[in-house]
């Protein structure tokens, strides 16, 4: 479904990925994995089709992402959701906050028309944002404003947003390294509930442990290039690559 | 203001020696002259720090140094500026502004637009930039990109106005020199506005007067505060 080719990143005079090539099908979770700082987010927000690449292609069910125009790669891009290592929630409720995609899809008089009706009445809650922030236990939080959540809280509810709009591609960048053992159980659960229903999820993580958990396949992101991709057992019992294995086995460190 | 002025304060309260209309007319001409200002210059301040604000450009340093130098601006410099314009030999001196609502009008825009262009932009560059990557990966087009951080930077601008507006009402040297603190036949405001009725109230002696109206003007600077900060709250709420 999303596929990167060969894809190269600079910073400056510095290769952050070099000839890098990944790929994430529907209802499949793959878990890229690599020390901080490799270019995992480099990755992620090219994969979201944020920033073009200098070489190599990104390939959205066949269509190249950087070939089309502005208003078909938005296309593209609004069928992704992406959440960061920090929650940047919005400052208003949580609600809003999970509605924010919603309502950014919707044509410009529905807009309008929306916000001044909520000036004289609620105009209540989209069965989509509700369900997304059940998937993440914070149903209960739907009128709370943003700013009064704890960082998992957020986490959580970031989480939710990016769920709400029913994208067919979920980035998840480093979604749980500030969180504590439960918000990460849950952010795990919701990864899982999100291979469920179909969509094809992207996890950067430096924690192997939870890569173990929650990926079908595992992609070892080390320098600049991914060194190996295969089934997350494979990676953790029997890797190829000699990198891959001291990476693993954690003899090499950055 | 000597101590001793304090009982004719208390009395000017209950007793201003005004004639009908008086004080209403200067309030007007206060109000009407800096929300008229600062409208205006709002319209004009809020588009430039946006255009600032998410552009990249040759001199954009310079141009916020001139925004910034133009908080200074000395408001009697400003009133000088503004006459010479108006002036019969000056650009604008077949329109016949001179003494005017709208020369004061003009004089207050010059004077208001820095602090709002400045700290609107400071509000608009503030905004985290995890704010405007999280809008745009949700789906959002730079447009919806703009909105979201005018929306995350409202108190700021709200700030920014209220600055501008303190700076339009609260000033005396610029509309003195372009509105000449005139009153007609009947006492009613021409171009008088409630401080250069202090500086004439408090030149002349008349103490407690001049502290009623100075009592006035931080009234209503007070009010239009408390209804942004209302509006501010309202916005969070939702």
């Amino acid at each position: 479904m999303l596929r990167a080719t060969d894809i190269a990143r600079t910073y400056g005079d510095e290769n952050v990925l070099e000839q890098l090539s990944v790929t994430v099908d529907a209802g499949e979770v793959v878990a890229v994995i690599g020390p901080s700082g490799v270019g995992k987010t480099t990755l992620l927000r090219t994969l979201a089709l944020f920033d073009e690449p200098e070489a190599g292609t990104v390939e959205f069910d066949g269509t190249d992402a950087w070939a089309v125009d502005d208003d078909e790669r938005l296309g593209l891009r609004r069928r992704i959701g992406m959440v960061f290592q920090a929650a940047s929630l919005f400052d208003a409720s949580v609600a809003r906050n999970v509605e924010y995609g919603l309502r950014i899809r919707r044509s410009w008089r529905d807009r309008v028309r929306s916000e001044l009706h909520s000036l004289v009445r609620s105009n209540g809650t989209a069965d989509a944002v509700r369900e997304s922030l059940d998937v993440v236990g914070m149903a209960d939080e739907m009128a709370a404003h943003a700013g009064s959540l704890s960082g998992g809280e957020a986490q959580r509810v970031s989480f939710a947003r990016a769920l709400a709009y029913d994208p067919d591609v979920l980035l998840l960048d480093e979604p749980t390294s500030d969180l504590d053992p439960r918000n990460t159980a849950v952010i795990e659960d919701a990864i899982a509930e999100a291979r469920e229903r179909g969509i094809g999820v992207v996890v950067a993580t430096h924690d192997m442990h939870q890569a173990e958990r929650v990926a079908d396949r595992v992609a070892v992101l080390l320098a600049d290039s991914i060194t190996e991709v295969a089934p997350t057992d494979v990676i953790f019992q029997n890797p190829s690559d000699d990198r891959t294995k001291q990476f693993i086995s954690g003899e090499l460190v950055y | 203001m000597p101590l001793e002025h304090l009982p004719d304060l208390l009395l000017a309260i209950f007793d201003l020696p005004f004639r009908d209309g008086y004080v209403s007319s200067i309030i007007f001409v206060s109000l009407y002259v800096s929300v008229v200002a600062v409208t205006l210059s709002t319209l004009f301040s809020i588009p430039v720090a946006i255009a600032m604000g998410f552009s990249e450009f040759p001199g954009k340093q310079f141009a916020k140094s001139v925004v910034n130098t133009g908080m200074g601006f000395p408001s009697v410099a400003v009133g000088l500026l503004v006459l010479f314009a108006v002036s019969n030999q000056g650009p604008l001196g077949p329109l016949e502004l001179v003494f005017t609502k709208e020369a004061m009008i003009m004089s207050q825009f010059v004077l208001a637009t820095p602090p709002i262009t400045a700290i609107s932009l400071a509000a608009i560059t503030g905004v985290n930039q995890n704010v405007r990557d999280t809008a745009r990966v949700l789906g959002g087009t730079r447009l919806d990109v703009a909105l979201v951080v005018l929306k995350e930077a409202r108190y700021g601008i709200a700030t920014a106005i209220l600055a501008g507006f303190g700076r339009a009402i609260s000033e005396v040297g610029s509309v003195l020199i372009v509105g000449g603190n005139i009153t007609g036949a009947d006492g009613i405001s021409k171009t008088r506005t409630l401080t250069t009725a202090i500086q004439l109230e408090a030149r002349q002696g008349q103490y407690g007067t001049a502290m009623v109206l100075g009592g006035i003007l931080v009234a209503l600077v007070l009010l239009v505060n408390a209804i942004v900060v209302r509006f501010g709250d309202v916005g969070v709420q939702r």
